[in-house]
């Protein structure tokens, strides 16, 4: 069943008058564009995901009328920021429009005295941190797809970051935008009050529910972020062990030191130093007995940082860790956003080398379940290696999770390279049961399915309800009301239930 | 917009022996796919258009094999690329893993492919096509309305008595050899001062590179041939070039045209200027009183690495207060000005341009210094509109040597003054 129409000539020249000529593109190659993300995918099913057009706004007005237009019609709307989301958010899968914000970029206002940027949603935050390197201080938010997601998308999808345990992830660091709600209208959110508070008990908390919601609620338009003092200073400090068991338990001694300094600690499992190795011997040892490996970054002034440096160098060798040194530390912590998503390192089984891409499982498991969900991600993942013969795996991080108190649990991530080439309409249900079975792993260990990056694809979105529980029916309640006419984009996160319709959301 | 499916019968298959030979390349992209490369972008910086990102630029190869797209569908979007090579080094594929597996991401070559595959289809943007039709007339480019013509291509260099032929040849580029004169004045009276013995051609062409860059393979073959064979006459050894589009031509485009058979050293000028001042064969007294930053042209920085000889160089200019930024800030820099696309889209190279001059506002700067004459063209407009002036390196290097180059720099319309 579809509820949608089709777009027609009248409803293309209605948003070439609110966007003006350049504004809309009716070209497949811009719509062929807009339909990926990194997320593997089967591409002898691209067409079946083509948006019927994409406008690229410069205001919130514009942006509000298209959707006005959109709600009127029952014309599908996705927001797409860097178009870098790992879960298939801004994949338009009901087709219809997709509102792409790249040109919402502008830097609006510096406020060095109540310390916030305001800024268009379509900004990257290494180009802002470029702009507010002047005035000495920076937006945080750091995930490893620093050089290419925007703030939008962070937005939209609660974003995780590398140093959050130091300075926050994204919801800690958006302190209110403004959003155009699914039947246009333009409001703005945050804990409460003005644009630049932090803290409010009025009313609803708001913006907890506007962020993370992969752009189903409405289309955010502006956001005013957190500015920090640019650090001092940087230490980062990589330990190795001759077994995960050790490097987990030193994992956690480094994580409740306490310092208030430490941005996070990662942990790698044995599968992932066996990965890295695979094109580098100089970057992890080779010897047998290195096992695994804990990095941890400190930030912050330099008298904060100097004296935590000796107490984490203390705790990280009293727990059974062995330092690689300055070099390895500081270099690898500085290409920590690029150590992702390497498609040539794809292997078969036989040891072929073939391009594969990037699968990232991101649950939130707490500490005590690491070993467990651990070895039974990568049994799974064995299984299906096997049965399949296009998946590799590519092995653990864990990332400390929590702001400020980052000890409690750990953003948990498999890597999975796929071969997408080979995905067809056999194997495809394969992999869907291998993501499902890991997701259940999450849900069974008292974990959730994911940190950062939503859960909208096939083998997570059908978990969410029973992750969610009686929030799930809250949900559909909150999207049924905000939402009458089901546009803003359709399909993902069993909402369509909202509307009676029960139909396979996803392939 | 939509154009109707690929049929092989109907192109004799070009298409796909295109899709064939580029495919393996494009799906490295494509299964990363992670946009690194989107904010260096400087033509994407200012277009906002994700058709105009190197993501697009492979992907679209992937759909032209899954009978998704066309190269009508994308042949505009390919215009948009000044070929800086910016994304290639922010490409974690290169940077990363490139070595291990010999593999670099060559978004540059993919899209002067699609650009040939275009017009071998039949698809020409009219302005590329009238450029290459005159350049092919007069043997030179019609830089604006500047005769050219072979008579003139060496008129820049009246009264300074250069031999023609020799072991060492100082090719003169288009621009520079009817535009921006002071620049390849200032190049041969250094290299006369420091005692360097060189000739210009017997006859000079176009040295192709911006045909090539536009997709006209067969028209930069004939220049190619061409300034080899002439060369070839008087057996030349090694050539110097004053222009980075040119260094590009002969170490990459020649190579590949002439095979193990090709000769010549190729040698930059800005590589050469920074040895002679080392070696003390040129001395820069006269203090040059000016706040200055460089310009890192992209074909010298992010396509060839070469980036110390010309911050060695300002560095010697006595009097010069040097503001610099780093070479690897600089990746996400250009003038615009490369790849054809001052040609065809003025306008996004004269906003890329404008951008530049903005960075360099915020040094407190009166000079930028570039080492590229294409770049100083549309960078010299920007610099009217905001008042810093835009100068060679080599213009710079001349006049704290002492020398009155003269010819005609700038950036203002059609200049024909003929050097005193
Ligand atoms: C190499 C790599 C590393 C990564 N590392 C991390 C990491 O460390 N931490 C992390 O959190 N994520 C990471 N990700 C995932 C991804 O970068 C994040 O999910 C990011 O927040 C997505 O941002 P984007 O701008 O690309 O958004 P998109 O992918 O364009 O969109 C994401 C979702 O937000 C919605 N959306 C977009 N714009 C708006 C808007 N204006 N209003 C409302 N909704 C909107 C979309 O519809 C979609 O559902 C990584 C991805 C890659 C490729
Ligand atoms: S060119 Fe490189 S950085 Fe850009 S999307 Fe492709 S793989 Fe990623
Ligand atoms: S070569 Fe330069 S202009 Fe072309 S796509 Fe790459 S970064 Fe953009």
């Amino acid at each position: 069943m579809n509820t949608f129409v089709a777009i027609g000539d009248t409803v293309v020249d209605e948003l070439r008058a609110i966007l003006g000529d350049e504004g809309v593109l009716i070209g497949k190659a811009a719509r062929y564009n807009r339909t990926r993300v990194p997320a593997p995918f089967p591409v002898h099913r691209w067409a079946e995901y083509v948006p019927d057009l994409v406008v690229l706004p410069r205001t919130a007005e514009q942006v509000s009328e298209v959707v006005k237009l959109a709600n009127r019609e029952r014309i599908p709307v996705v927001p797409r920021a860097g178009g870098t989301g790992l879960n298939d958010g801004a994949l338009p899968l009901k087709r219809g429009i997709v509102v792409d914000i790249k040109r919402m970029n502008q830097i609006k206002e510096v406020d060095l005295v109540d310390r916030t940027v305001t800024v268009g949603p379509g900004i990257n935050m290494l180009k802002l941190n470029e702009e507010l390197r002047k005035h000495n201080v920076m937006f945080p938010d750091d995930p490893a797809s620093y050089p290419c997601s925007l703030v939008g998308g962070r937005i939209g999808t609660s974003g995780w970051s590398l140093i959050g345990g130091r300075y926050g992830h994204t919801r800690d660091l958006v302190i209110s935008f403004q959003i155009v709600l699914p039947t246009g209208e333009i409001i703005e959110v945050g804990d409460g009050g003005g644009r630049k508070i932090r803290k409010s008990s009025s009313g609803f908390q708001l913006k907890h529910l506007f962020m993370g919601h992969q752009g189903t609620l409405g289309i955010v338009t502006e956001a005013t972020l957190e500015l920090v003092p640019r650090p001092e200073m940087e230490f980062a400090a990589f330990f190795h062990y001759p077994s995960y068991t050790a490097a987990w338990e030193s994992t956690g001694a480094l994580a409740k030191s306490g310092l208030a300094s430490l941005g996070g600690v990662v942990l790698f499992d044995e599968y992932k130093l066996r990965y890295l190795r695979r094109d580098d011997e100089a970057y992890i040892p080779r010897p047998d007995h290195v096992r695994a490996v804990v990095a941890t970054a400190l930030y912050g002034t330099r008298d904060e940082v100097e004296p935590a440096a000796r107490r984490i160098m203390r705790i990280g060798r009293e727990s059974g860790g062995t330092y690689l040194g300055d070099e390895i530390s500081s270099g690898d912590w500085a290409s920590r956003h690029d150590r992702y998503a390497t498609p040539l390192h794809g292997r078969l089984d036989t040891g072929e080398v073939v391009p594969m891409s990037w699968h990232c499982e991101d649950a939130s498991i707490n500490y005590s379940q690491l070993p467990a969900v651990m070895e039974k991600w990568h049994a799974i993942t064995a299984r299906y290696a096997e049965k399949t013969g296009i998946l590799d795996d590519w092995g653990m991080f864990a990332y400390t999770n929590g702001a400020y108190k980052p000890w409690g649990d750990y953003l948990t991530e498999i890597d999975i390279g796929i071969w997408e080439q080979k995905l067809s309409d056999d194997n495809w249900p394969d992999w869907v049961a291998c993501k499902r079975e890991i997701a259940q792993v999450a849900l069974d260990h008292g974990g959730s399915i994911t940190a950062c990056h939503g859960a909208t694809r096939e083998g997570d979105a059908e978990l969410i309800p029973v992750e969610m529980g009686g929030g799930f029916d809250v949900m559909l309640k909150i999207k049924a009301a905000l939402d009458p006419n089901n546009i803003m984009n359709p399909g993902k996160y069993e909402l369509d239930r909202a509307y009676g319709l029960d139909e396979k959301v996803f392939r | 917009m939509t154009a109707p499916p690929y049929d092989p019968a109907a192109d004799g298959g070009l298409q796909e022996q295109f899709v064939e030979q580029w495919r393996d390349s494009a799906y490295g992209c494509f299964s990363s796919g992670h946009k690194f490369c989107r904010e260096v972008c400087p033509v994407m910086q200012v277009t906002r258009n994700e058709n105009h990102t190197p993501t697009a630029f492979h992907a679209n190869i992937v759909a032209m094999e899954q009978g998704n797209l066309t190269v009508a569908d994308v042949a505009d979007d390919y215009v948009h690329c000044t070929q800086c090579g910016a994304c290639e080094l922010r490409c974690p594929n290169t940077l990363f893993t490139g070595d291990f597996y010999r593999n670099r991401t060559q978004t540059v070559k993919v899209v002067k492919a699609m650009r040939a595959l275009a017009i071998q289809s039949g698809i020409e943007q009219p302005n590329w096509k009238r450029w290459v039709e005159a350049t092919i007339d007069a043997k030179s480019e019609p830089v604006l309305d500047v005769p050219v013509s072979q008579e003139n291509v060496a008129r820049w260099s009246e009264g300074l008595g250069l031999p023609i032929g020799g072991e060492t040849i100082l090719f003169v580029d288009c621009e520079a050899a009817f535009y921006r004169t002071s620049v390849s004045r200032s190049t041969a009276q250094l290299l006369q001062m420091a005692g360097v013995e060189f000739g210009l051609m017997r006859e000079q062409w176009c040295c192709g590179g911006p045909a090539a860059e536009m997709g006209y393979t067969d028209a930069a073959r004939q220049l190619a041939d061409h300034n080899v064979a002439d060369w070839r006459s008087y057996g030349a050894k090694r050539i110097i070039t004053l222009d980075p589009h040119d260094y590009i031509s002969f170490t990459e485009d020649y190579v590949e045209y002439f095979g193990p058979d090709y000769e010549f050293e190729i040698v930059h000028i800005t590589e050469l200027v920074a040895e002679l001042i080392r070696d003390g064969a040129l001395t820069l007294t006269q203090p040059i009183e000016r706040v200055v930053t460089y310009h890192d042209p992209c074909r010298l920085n992010k396509r060839k690495g070469i980036h110390a000889s010309p911050r060695e160089i300002l560095r010697a200019i006595p009097g010069l207060e040097f503001r610099d930024v780093d070479h690897v800030t600089q990746w996400s820099y250009c003038s615009g000005g490369g790849g054809g696309l001052p040609i065809e889209k003025p306008e996004i190279t004269a906003e890329i341009s404008r951008r530049r001059l903005a960075r360099a506002k915020e040094l407190e700067v009166d000079t930028l210094v570039s080492a590229c004459v294409w770049s100083e063209r549309p960078l010299a407009a920007a610099g009217d509109e905001q008042g810093i002036d835009v100068r060679d390196l080599m213009e710079l290097v001349a006049e704290s040597a002492g020398l009155d180059p003269r010819g005609v720099h700038g950036a203002a319309g059609p200049q024909q003054e003929v050097p005193a």
